[in-house]
Parts: C-alpha cells; sequence; structure tokens
C-alpha cells in the first residue's frame, strides 16, 4: 500500500480552506469555548465542569467536522472525484482526520485555559485525551460514512453532542439510577473518571481500567468505521 | 499492448434489471471511441466498471492493460482522466484551488502554467479567481473537464462533456479534445450527441438496453445505411430523387446538359437515423 505524504497534505490544506470559510460549521465548534468562557469565570471550577468542556469540545469539534467533512464531500459529490484521483483511502481520511484532530487540539487548549484547568499527571491525562481524540474523530468518520448530507450529518451527531459531550452533567441527577451504572462505561465517564482517580492518587489497577475502556471503545468505533466503508465501498453507491 | 480499453462479454445487473448485457470491443490507443445511446441504456455504468467504482457480474474488461477491478491505484488511476455526470466542485473554493488541489494530487509539475493552459483549453482564461459556487452550469462543466485533462493522461473518460454547453463553449471543448487526442490520448467518450460524435468519434458503438447493437467507423456506418438514392434540386426549385440505377445516371446528365441542376446531394443518413433504424428508439 502507498501513502504519500505530497496527497495528504493536499487533501489537510483544501480541507483547512473549506473548513475556514464554513460559517455553519464555524458557529458549532464555538460551543465549547462558550461553555468554557461561561464556567471559567468561577472561582473553583470542579473537575467534572472541566470535562463536560472538554467532552464537548472532542464531540463538537472532533466529531462534528469528521462527520460533516465526509458527508459533505459525498452530498456534492466531490467523494468520487477524489476517490478517482490517485488519493487512497487512507491518504483521504488521515488529511481530513488531521484537520478535525488539530481543531479539537487548538480548541482543547484554549478552553484549559479559559477554565485554568491543572492536573496532579499531566502525560496520564494527556494520554487519556489523546485516546479520546482518536476515538471521537473516529466517531465523525462512521457518522460521515453512515449520512449522506452536511444537514443530516449535523442532525445525527446531536444526540452524540448531548450523550457523549454533556452527558455526565445529568450524573448527579441519575444517582442510584440504572442508566448511569450502563452511562458509567461510555468514554466520556471514562474519561472524567481517569482524571478524577490520577487526582486523587489512585491505584494503577484502576487508572489502567479506565485507560482500557476507552481503548476498547476506540477499537471498536474503528472496527465498525472499517466494517462500514467497505460495504460502502463494494456497494459504489 | 495496442488497445487501452478491452472488454469480452461483460454483464451487470441490479437486483431484477441486467443494466449491461453482455457487450464487448475495445479501444485502440489513441482513439476516440463513442458510446452513443439514450439515457438509461448503460453508458454510465460501463464507465463506472471500467474506472473501477463498479464490479461487473460478469465478463471480463481491462484498462491499460490492468483488469478494471484493480484500476483503483493510485498508479493507474495517475494515467486515466475522468468527467462523469456526477463530477462535483468544492464550491467554497475558486476555479484555480479546486484545480490547484488536483494538481497536487496527480503531482503536476509546473502547476500554475498547466492550470493556465488547461483554462485556456476549456475557454476559461482569465476566470480562476471565480468562486465556482459563482459558476454557470456550462462554466461547472468545464472547469470539471479542465480537472480530468490537468494530468496529460493517457485515457481520459467522459460522459457527456458538453451535455450542458452552449454551441460555442462544446466547440471549444471539441477542438480542445482534437488537440488532446493528437497529442496522442485515448478518449473514451459517451453522448446522445450524434453531431458531437460524428465531429469527433474514430468509431462509435451504439449501446441500447445494456447491448452493443452496431459498432464501427461512422462514415462507414453511413454508407453502410445509405440506399444510394441521389437528390437532385433543379433551378425551379423542384426537388427529384434518383435511386442508384443505370437509368438514373441518365436522367442526371439530361439535367445537366439542360442547365436545370442547382444542387446535388446524396441521401446519407445521419447517426440518429441510423441509430433509430437499429434499436427504433429516439437517442434523446
Amino acid at each position: 500500500m502507498t501513502f504519500s505524504m505530497q496527497r495528504m497534505y493536499a487533501i489537510f490544506v483544501k480541507d483547512l480552506k473549506e473548513l475556514s470559510k464554513n460559517t455553519f460549521v464555524l458557529t458549532t465548534i464555538i460551543m465549547p469555548v462558550v461553555l468554557a468562557l461561561f464556567f471559567g469565570r468561577g472561582d473553583a471550577v470542579p473537575l467534572e465542569v472541566h470535562f463536560l468542556v472538554f467532552n464537548t469540545a472532542f464531540a463538537a469539534v472532533a466529531a462534528y467536522i469528521q462527520s460533516v467533512a465526509i458527508a459533505e464531500e459525498k452530498e456534492k459529490n466531490t467523494l468520487r472525484g477524489l476517490m478517482m484521483s490517485p488519493a487512497t483511502t487512507v491518504e483521504i481520511l488521515t488529511g481530513k482526520s488531521i484537520v478535525s484532530m488539530g481543531m479539537t487540539v487548538l480548541t482543547i487548549v484554549l478552553c484549559i485555559r479559559l477554565l485554568g484547568f491543572e492536573t496532579a499527571n499531566w502525560l496520564l491525562v494527556g494520554a487519556g485525551m489523546a485516546v479520546s481524540l482518536v476515538l471521537f474523530t473516529a466517531i465523525g468518520t462512521l457518522i460521515g460514512l453512515l449520512t449522506r448530507t452536511l444537514m443530516e450529518a449535523s442532525v445525527v451527531i446531536t444526540p452524540f453532542i448531548f450523550i457523549l459531550g454533556m452527558g455526565t452533567i445529568f450524573a448527579e441527577m441519575l444517582q442510584g439510577n440504572v442508566i448511569l451504572t450502563v452511562a458509567e462505561y461510555l468514554p466520556n465517564f471514562q474519561l472524567e473518571y481517569l482524571a478524577a482517580a490520577v487526582e486523587s492518587g489512585a491505584a494503577t489497577g484502576e487508572i489502567a481500567g479506565h485507560f482500557a475502556l476507552l481503548l476498547g471503545w476506540t477499537a471498536a468505533v474503528i472496527a465498525a468505521t472499517a466494517l462500514v466503508y467497505r460495504k460502502r465501498e463494494m456497494g459504489s453507491e | 499492448m495496442n488497445e487501452s480499453i478491452r472488454v469480452e462479454g461483460l454483464e451487470k445487473v441490479f437486483g431484477n434489471e441486467r443494466a449491461i448485457d453482455d457487450i464487448t470491443f475495445s479501444v485502440g490507443r489513441g482513439e476516440i471511441f463513442g458510446f452513443l445511446g439514450p439515457s438509461g441504456a448503460g453508458k454510465t455504468t460501463t464507465i463506472k466498471i471500467l474506472t473501477g467504482q463498479l464490479r461487473a457480474t460478469g465478463g471480463k474488461a481491462e484498462v491499460l492493460g490492468i483488469p478494471a477491478e484493480k484500476v483503483n491505484t493510485p498508479d493507474v488511476l495517475g494515467r486515466i482522466g475522468v468527467m462523469t455526470d456526477t463530477s462535483g466542485l468544492y464550491e467554497r473554493l475558486t476555479v484555480y484551488e479546486n484545480l490547484a488541489f488536483y494538481a497536487d494530487l496527480y503531482g503536476v509539475s509546473n502547476k500554475r502554467k498547466r492550470i493556465g493552459d488547461v483554462l485556456d483549453a476549456v475557454n476559461l482564461g482569465g476566470e480562476e479567481k471565480k468562486k465556482v459556487s459563482s459558476l454557470s452550469k456550462g462554466m461547472m462543466q468545464r472547469t470539471i473537464l479542465a480537472r480530468a485533462l490537468l494530468h496529460e493522461p493517457e485515457l481520459v473518460f467522459l460522459d457527456e462533456p458538453t451535455g450542458a454547453l452552449d454551441p460555442v463553449n462544446a466547440k471549444h471543448i471539441h477542438e480542445g479534445l482534437k488537440e488532446l487526442n493528437r497529442n496522442g490520448t485515448t478518449i473514451f467518450l459517451t453522448t446522445h450527441n450524434m453531431q458531437e460524435a460524428e465531429l469527433l468519434c474514430d468509431r462509435v458503438a451504439f449501446l441500447n438496453g445494456g447491448q452493443v447493437r452496431l459498432m464501427d467507423n461512422p462514415s462507414v456506418l453511413r454508407r453502410q445505411f445509405a440506399d444510394g438514392t441521389i437528390v437532385v434540386e433543379l433551378v425551379s426549385g423542384k426537388q427529384v430523387s434518383l435511386p442508384n440505377r443505370p437509368e438514373s445516371a441518365r436522367k442526371l446528365h439530361d439535367y445537366m446538359a439542360a442547365g436545370q441542376v442547382a444542387s446535388i446531394q446524396t441521401n446519407e443518413p445521419t447517426l440518429g437515423d441510423i441509430f433509430v433504424d437499429v434499436t427504433g428508439r429516439e437517442l434523446a
């Protein structure tokens, strides 16, 4: 299999140019920054709120940008031209993912500054965030493959933004409810629990458990994305 | 290898519908080959199979000596150009940005000059700074064509390349395609514009109901289907049809000797007439 940095870079630059002119997308991705501005004005921002903002950034920036970038290529019939060029699927998805991930990293860094977030172990928390970044980008890719238009992708991703982005905010309301027991396995809860475990100096085993669940989610979504892609390729819609 | 495309017994079935039914043809290197037929005849399906976008359900197809199902590799895709009816452009970007993006994907050297050249060839010189969203349908079609030709492919697939164009721009495209062909590019063209096919194609195939009904050089087909009748228009305005028989020669001689002949025309059918004759269907 060949991989061309030049082609991947061309896709990255093209997507960045397109994105910078897409006001519809830009208005959605400022959502976590607005949340960070709002919550960052408080004196002591709790960990749950920090991770509510970070998870919202993963869902509303990484997953959202990735999904609409792919869905819009299908809507405007540009994906066909791209697939008929020498660019491989890996180059196309990598180029697009770098844009989504890059925008997310910038948003997260901005949110960290606005919220004044600090942690006892940047390496562990950073690693958890990096896994989440890959996971949410893969979720965006999957939604992009399953939807046909920018609008459809925007509608489909909305529940993901609420559940996987802002879902942890409802934890207090759901105390003792079976829904919470299940929801606690979701990646946004796991990232927050991982950070909480790091802050409380929990045992390595507990931290590793949260990591393993995050990695498991990531592997499952990547596998589902590959499966859907193959099916779409064979079907050649 | 003297063939750019070789197709043998190709079939494509969608559910219960047989879109392509046992078609066989080949396209020589440097040839302009016209694939003619009405909507739904199987033209676009054939292009999709030949460009690796669809899998055939039967038969064999080779493009540039490579099985069609293996065309989807960067090396092969870099040697072919495709313009289909569903090709799209990035509407938020300019004409130049769209072409520059593809020039980078194809590794085109001297990008700026090459983009200028292809835009001139499709009569879009000076329009490179225009946003695609502000272009007319015809200009978009010409931009897509420019994109297909950007990397100077060995073989181009053009699906109705002048469908949305006015006669002036269609003429420009025809000249551009002839020039491209003179430089050695093989052109596989689908159209239902018979004049375009007569003007450009070295050979044409009539496709109807997923089958090739007839295939040859347009002039040969016209002669083959001509009934040999000539139509003489007399100075008086009267038209006389003379069938291909010895007594017609005498009549023609008499008209000429008497100075009564205003014009003489052969009664050759157009490709459109032949298509209707062979398939019983109109092309449009």
